[in-house]
């Protein structure tokens, strides 16, 4: 599939950032970027059909309403 | 995805059992219009002669093929659009054989890999005359499932994932995977229907890809 190239223009804090989650996850710059994108994609579409976005704790179950900006 | 776009295709071969030969095959790295006519119009009815013939046989309801509710253009038309969603399909013969639609979402589960990105195969179903299950007969085409996992492996490197994949099989498949795949089985899900989960790590992938080529 064509793939097209962009500038990214992050501060010193974003891309600080970026590389640490990028070495955690043993993942490229590029294989990040894309994976968020489709996390907000899914998300966006979730909040649309008016679904809210919750994190579960494994153990005791209590959940936490994420607010979305 | 779903799309207009016209497929990429790769060449691979699947072994025709009758003709006990290796026959040209092609990957396609998506479900395209022409591979939901083909479920409509070729798949559809075989599947309803064989649960007549079940029927008819008085085989009981559980032994039926489990996949026989799936709605392959219901499923294309839920992730039209999506990013996160990847199809594919293998055509011999110029009728298609096989389809599988992934999604990149999910983590693993395994603890040497847990919370890792990997790819989720979420259908994976063959033409009714390629599944030996169902027609307890040799099938047409023997490998469609093995290609598709091995499609869903190689996404998966190519999106960084190192070759992990994961799934929730049908019982009917349970063996197929365990087996044949050699993916580790993390027992039922209660989450998710009770259906058996299976993962696969980079090692695990490695030598399912090794297996293909020494055939």
């Amino acid at each position: 599939m064509a793939k097209k190239t962009m500038t990214l223009n992050l501060s010193d804090e974003e891309m600080e950032v970026l590389e640490r989650l990028c070495e955690k996850k043993d993942l490229s710059k590029t294989a990040l970027i894309r994976q968020s994108l489709r996390l907000y994609q899914r998300i966006e579409e979730r909040l649309e059909k008016g679904d809210k976005l919750f994190f579960e704790h494994e153990a005791s179950k209590e959940k936490a309403e994420v607010m979305m900006l | 995805m779903t799309s207009d776009r016209k497929p990429d295709v790769t060449p691979v071969g699947l072994f025709d059992v009758a003709g006990n030969r290796m026959v040209d095959a092609e990957l396609w790295d998506a479900i395209a219009e022409k591979n939901l006519a083909d479920w409509e119009a070729e798949w559809i009815p075989e599947l309803f002669k064989l649960l007549q013939a079940l029927n008819r046989k008085g085989v009981e309801r559980r032994f039926w093929p489990q996949s026989r509710h799936w709605d392959w253009r219901d499923k294309m038309k839920a992730i039209e659009g999506r990013l996160a969603n990847q199809s594919f399909s293998i055509v011999c013969q110029d009728m298609t054989q096989a389809m599988m639609t992934t999604d990149v979402t999910k983590r693993a589960q395994i603890a040497s890999q847990k919370n890792d990105h990997l790819v989720y195969v979420d259908f994976l179903e063959a033409a009714p005359w390629n599944r030996r299950e169902m027609t307890q007969m040799p099938p047409r085409f023997s490998g469609a499932g093995s290609i598709l996992i091995l499609a869903a492996i190689e996404q998966s490197k190519m999106e960084g994932f190192r070759g992990r994949i994961g799934l929730h099989s049908l019982p009917q498949a349970n063996d197929f995977y365990a087996n044949k795949v050699g993916m580790t089985d993390l027992g039922q899900d209660a989450a998710y229907q009770n259906l058996r989960y299976f993962e696969m790590t980079p090692e695990q992938a490695e030598a399912f890809i090794e297996k293909g080529r020494k055939k």
